[in-house]
């Protein structure tokens, strides 16, 4: 239990809450639109979840620390300025170094803003806790949004392009599933992900009971 | 019959194959029939059940069926061959796992399926179409009975979106075997020439596998109403809606809108009104709601196939409608059965 050591027991409890047992995804239902649009190709899914684990990392930070200054009136509009303002660093990051994810990612970047993974934990998690374990539940909450998009990711492109990272992996007679490639392949895909996720929760549960 | 009696008793007492007891329950009942009866109440005097309901519903597609056969041969035994045994394949793990039994219903999904297909559909594109189709069509909602959606046709659509350049273009004349990219509807939606209404009764003009053959369609649609398996309302509000649609509408569109007939004798629309539209689980149970599902169909069926980029509109009309089903029965229901006013 090396995590366990390195990030105290609180911090690991917060870790494992957010990678699984409240999976923003899977568990909150959090942030599935953007899980659809940008899941098409394996390194937009990486651009995206990286973009979202910055935002929610500077936000928690962010939040955290000003948490008791904020005005309980105005919360929401400090949310949306923080995240605002770290959007428009991603958006024109990407923009200077990787124009062509961006130009295929496109208005989803600027829409990072209402993901509702971010202003869900900030409002749930970050107004209310220190910044240390804000940070830790901002990392693991990227971390599993990233994970699950870029799985889904891996099998779209897989049997949309017949191609992965932009390298060729299927024979030549392979024919592209377009379906793959439009947002009902995700609807479909993310629906298993989902079904097979909460049958292991709870299964998970049921053990921990007994 | 005693030895197979014998052989599946035998098969009950192994232990390793309690597992697949569903899969022994459905080889018993297919062999023998089943001698269990209804707890509980209503009791009604008739041996009519699910069983004999899909039967007569397979009884109705064999004229289809053997059409197809008739003019596409071995390639059509193979299809419906592999979408019987990858469908099933899906059927038997959801019944394993899940612990219930396998229902009759997949037999007439079996069959619907690859007859709604072009001939040259390649095999492992009928397998995924029909796995998808009984898996997100049937198994997710709950299984037989408890769907949204016809699970062939479910199938049916993805392949059509998946695949377009193979589902869309590649069909074959029955009479010289040649693979030509144009359907009697498409034909007429481009250079505006008909194709003559004998041919497209035998079935001589290019299409899906069992769709073209309209005589068998007719013969087993007729069939499937007299013995009041499959409702006449449906098919005759869906066909009738089509051809005072299309009768309209020629009359003041002729350029985009086909004739009346033509409508009626090509495409899918035969096929799906008589088998697709008038399954009971996906279709209104109520005597409006047939009325007001069939003329729907029909009108949407118009509307796609004159206006829209698809050339058929059949599949999509009666998905359409499939997702509207509940809510018609709902309201018919709301305006029927209205609390008295004291």
């Amino acid at each position: 239990m090396v995590l366990k050591k390195l990030f105290g027991p609180e911090g690991y409890k917060i870790l494992k809450k957010g990678i699984w047992r409240e999976h923003p995804i899977f568990a909150a239902g959090l942030g599935i639109c953007s899980a659809l649009a940008v899941s098409n190709k394996v390194e937009n899914a990486v651009a995206m979840g990286a973009g979202v684990t910055f935002v929610l990392i500077a936000t928690a930070i962010i939040v955290s620390t000003l948490r008791s200054l904020i005005p309980q009136r105005v919360r929401i509009i400090t949310y949306m300025i923080t995240i605002a303002s770290f959007v428009i660093i991603v958006d024109k990051f990407l923009k200077a170094f990787f124009p062509v994810i961006s130009e295929s990612v496109g208005p989803y970047v600027g829409l990072i803003i209402t993901n509702c993974i971010i202003m869900g934990r900030a409002e749930a998690f970050y107004i209310q806790n220190k910044v240390y374990h804000s940070v830790l539940d901002a990392v693991s909450n990227g971390l599993s949004y990233s994970y699950t998009l870029i799985t889904i990711a891996i099998v779209r492109e897989v049997l949309g392009f017949g191609t992965l990272l932009g390298f060729r992996v299927m024979p030549g007679g392979w024919e592209n599933w377009v379906v793959m490639t439009m947002a009902p392949g995700a609807f479909f895909l993310l629906g298993l992900a989902l079904w097979i996720s909460r049958a292991i929760a709870e299964r998970g549960s049921a053990e921990e009971e007994a | 019959m005693k030895p197979i009696r014998l052989l599946i008793d035998k098969l009950y007492k192994i232990r390793a194959l309690n597992k697949a007891k569903p899969m022994l329950d459905a080889m018993d009942a297919a062999m023998f029939g089943t001698d269990e009866t209804t707890r509980g109440k209503p009791h009604i005097v008739d041996t009519i059940d699910t069983k004999r309901y899909m039967s007569c519903a397979i009884a109705a597609l064999v004229p289809a069926a053997l059409a197809s056969v008739y003019f596409y041969g071995f390639r059509a035994i193979m299809i419906i061959a592999v979408s019987y045994a990858a469908g099933l394949f899906v059927e038997f793990m959801f019944a394993v796992i899940r612990k219930h039994k396998i229902h009759e219903g997949f037999l007439v999904t079996g069959l619907i399926f690859p007859l709604v297909l072009p001939p040259t559909t390649p095999l492992w594109i009928v397998a995924v179409g029909v796995m998808f189709g009984v898996f997100f069509g049937k198994e997710v909602f709950g299984g037989t009975g408890r769907n949204i959606f016809n699970p062939a046709l479910v199938g049916r659509l993805f392949i059509t979106i998946a695949f377009p350049a193979i589902m869309t273009t590649n069909w074959q004349d029955p009479l010289t075997d040649a693979i030509t990219s144009a359907t009697p509807l498409s034909v007429y939606n481009s250079e505006g020439i008909m194709a003559p209404y004998l041919d497209l009764l035998i079935g001589t003009q290019p299409g899906s596998m069992g769709e073209t053959c309209r005589i068998a369609i007719i013969l087993g649609g007729i069939f499937l109403m007299f013995t009041r398996v499959g409702n006449w309302r449906i098919p005759v509000c869906y066909i009738g809606s089509v051809f005072i649609a299309a009768l309209a509408g020629n009359h003041f569109l002729p350029e985009k809108i086909a004739p009346p007939l033509f409508q009626v004798l090509t495409g899918g629309l035969l096929f799906g009104a008589m088998f697709m539209a008038t399954d009971p689980v996906t279709s209104p149970f109520s005597k409006a709601g047939k009325y007001f599902f069939g003329i729907s169909c029909g009108i949407l069926t118009v509307l796609i196939r004159s206006f829209s980029a698809n050339v058929e509109g059949v599949m999509f009309s009666i998905v359409i409608m499939n997702a509207f089903t509940p809510l018609i029965d709902y309201i018919v229901l709301k305006f029927k059965f209205r609390p008295v006013k004291i």
